[in-house]
């Protein structure tokens, strides 16, 4: 354990003139644009932000304005939601160049995107569907994933998503599937572990098993957030709203991912209901404390 | 077990039209608990593309009230859906598909508000460039002149309407006070929609005006704008104009047309 805690990211901490170095150890904070305006008055002392890519493709206005000053004092990771990485739809030029010219211009540390697909035949659903955790769909994605990053000249990191279904003709797990991806494409692997816990749930498997079968030198960046219940007549479904505190089976998922995958950046998602930017310091906070009682009993 | 490009055309249909049951025996599990989480998601692409419009066309949506807006999203959603995986674009057909939900009715000045909505949303999100270099048009010979052709600023748009609708967008955005009544017939539009840094402004434009900057932003040459201008209205004066859409930072660059 205590070696991969210590040959990780290390001691790499926050300040003024890391901001283009490597990903700071202390979470960060999903970016959002009602917080905007805070961030840019306040300074607040926070490791790194990650953004939305697409929030930022337009040739102008408030957000992007707000990101490019946001980005001369904070390191950033840039987050896609719409590529589509694993449609079977050619793969989308004009999106792919957005892409390029966000990344060219805020100069991010990380990109990631999803392990998901959300068009068809040209028709966007705008979500992150999943994918059937099949042998074809594993080389479809994966060859994706590649063109991809021959076309951005880096290597990008995919986030597993949270899933309310699973397809019939699955032949594979989940993680089986998402190591498969990293293997064949060479990308990292950005861990979302709200995601896993809600997809375990969902689909009545153990959140460690998914973890185990995740192989150690892939996970970059982990994902934390909170996530909502609802009943489908009678029975419990978990769903990734990213509108709640995480949750204390999580933290307990993060502590057993420290472990496992050593001292990867860290990131606190909100998205629905957006509270004040101090709650989302304070889950902050409370990630970067798990991590040094982690090391302290390591060391 | 159908392709992976079959699965999702499926899956896809599936989620913008109607469940079916193809798609049921796509999905693990009992097919009542297939559809019931199938569900989840169809609600979740059903409500991001409604928060899409709403967010687009504020006004347009407090015209006329959740439930109606529901419906009209969802019916044009299905008509049109997105296209792109940003759905900021997703309302482009939006004021047309109005237009023709009516076209001669009590809501036909529904679609230039949409219209209107439309143009605000692309004009905040626009370039920035800096105003016109006037010492370099100062050194451009007066009878040169004709044959430059002027640059609007990135984030202008021209709109028209025979509605006051202006007017029904600025009562109908921010604040939840019941907005003043507004006579259809009390005025049309003709406005330059620009936007200094972050900041909106609506100039109102007379005829000449209108027709001097839209021949303008088609990249017509200087002489064909003020002619244009001058046959929408006999008083258009081409220096004044010019001045105005300048100090304004509305026609922001210039380039010598190569004479051919």
């Amino acid at each position: 354990m205590s070696d991969h805690l210590e040959n990780s990211v290390g001691e790499n901490s926050v300040g003024g003139n890391s901001i283009r170095g490597p990903m700071p150890a202390n979470a960060g904070i999903g970016l959002r644009a009602p917080h905007h305006l805070h961030v840019l008055s306040e300074s607040p002392d926070v490791a790194w932000f990650e953004a939305h890519s697409e929030n930022y493709f337009t040739d102008g206005g408030s957000h992007v304005e707000c990101l490019s000053r946001i980005r001369a004092h904070y390191p950033l990771s840039l987050h896609g939601v719409g590529l589509s990485l694993g449609s079977t739809d050619p793969l989308n030029r004009e999106h792919l160049a957005n892409l390029r010219r966000v990344i060219a211009r805020f100069e991010p540390t990380l990109v990631s995107e999803h392990l998901s697909w959300s068009s068809a035949g040209g028709r966007f659903a705008n979500d992150l569907l999943p994918l059937p955790y099949t042998e074809e769909a594993l080389r479809h994605v994966g060859s994706r994933i590649a063109q991809v990053q021959d076309a951005l000249g880096r290597q990008i990191l995919l986030e597993n998503v949270s899933s309310y279904l699973q397809f019939s003709a699955a032949t594979m797990t989940e993680w089986e599937f998402v190591a498969g991806v990293a293997a064949e494409s060479g990308c990292g692997i950005l861990l979302d572990l709200n995601n896993v816990y809600v997809a375990a749930h969902n689909h009545q498997f153990a959140s460690l098993e998914y973890l185990e079968g995740i192989p150690r030198h892939v996970v970059q960046e982990f994902h934390l957030a909170g996530f909502s219940r609802i009943d489908l007549d009678g029975q419990e479904l978990l769903v990734d709203t990213h509108g709640t505190p995480v949750c204390d089976a999580v933290w307990d998922l993060y502590r057993a991912a420290l472990q496992r995958f050593g001292n990867v950046p860290t990131l606190i998602e909100w998205d629905t209901d957006l509270p004040n930017f101090d709650v989302l310091e304070a889950e902050a906070r409370k990630a970067d404390s798990l991590r040094s009682a982690l090391r302290a009993l390591a060391a | 077990m159908p392709s992976l490009r079959e699965l999702q055309a499926q899956v896809m249909d599936a989620l913008l039209g109607a469940m079916s049951p193809a798609v049921t025996a796509l999905i693990a599990g009992p097919p009542a608990r297939a559809e019931r989480r199938f569900g989840v998601y169809a609600n979740t692409v059903q409500g991001n593309f409604r928060d899409a419009l709403h967010s687009t066309f504020p006004a347009v949506r407090r015209l006329v009230g959740e439930d109606y807006f529901r419906q009209t999203a969802r019916e044009f959603q299905r008509h049109h859906p997105s296209r792109s995986g940003d759905l900021l674009h997703c309302g482009e057909k939006f004021p047309n598909y109005l237009a023709q939900l009516h076209p001669d009715d009590e809501f036909t000045y529904l679609a230039d508000v949409a219209r209107l909505e439309w143009l605000i949303q692309e004009s905040l999100l626009a370039a920035e460039h800096p105003p016109l270099d006037l010492g370099a048009l100062g050194r451009v010979e007066p009878a040169a002149y004709d044959r430059l052709r002027f640059e609007l600023h990135p984030a202008l748009r021209l709109f028209e309407s025979q509605y006051p609708a202006l007017a029904i967008w600025e009562c109908n955005v921010g604040g939840d006070a019941e907005p003043p009544t507004i006579d259809l017939r009390s005025g049309a539009d003709r406005l330059a929609i620009v936007r200094h840094r972050l900041q909106l402004q609506f100039l109102r434009l007379n005829p000449g005006e209108h027709c001097f900057l839209r021949e303008i932003a088609r990249g017509e040459c200087f002489s064909a704008a003020v002619d244009c201008g001058g046959e929408a209205d006999a008083d258009f004066d081409a220096a004044a104009a010019l001045q105005r859409f300048v100090a304004a930072e509305s026609v922001v660059a210039f380039t010598s047309m190569v004479k051919t």
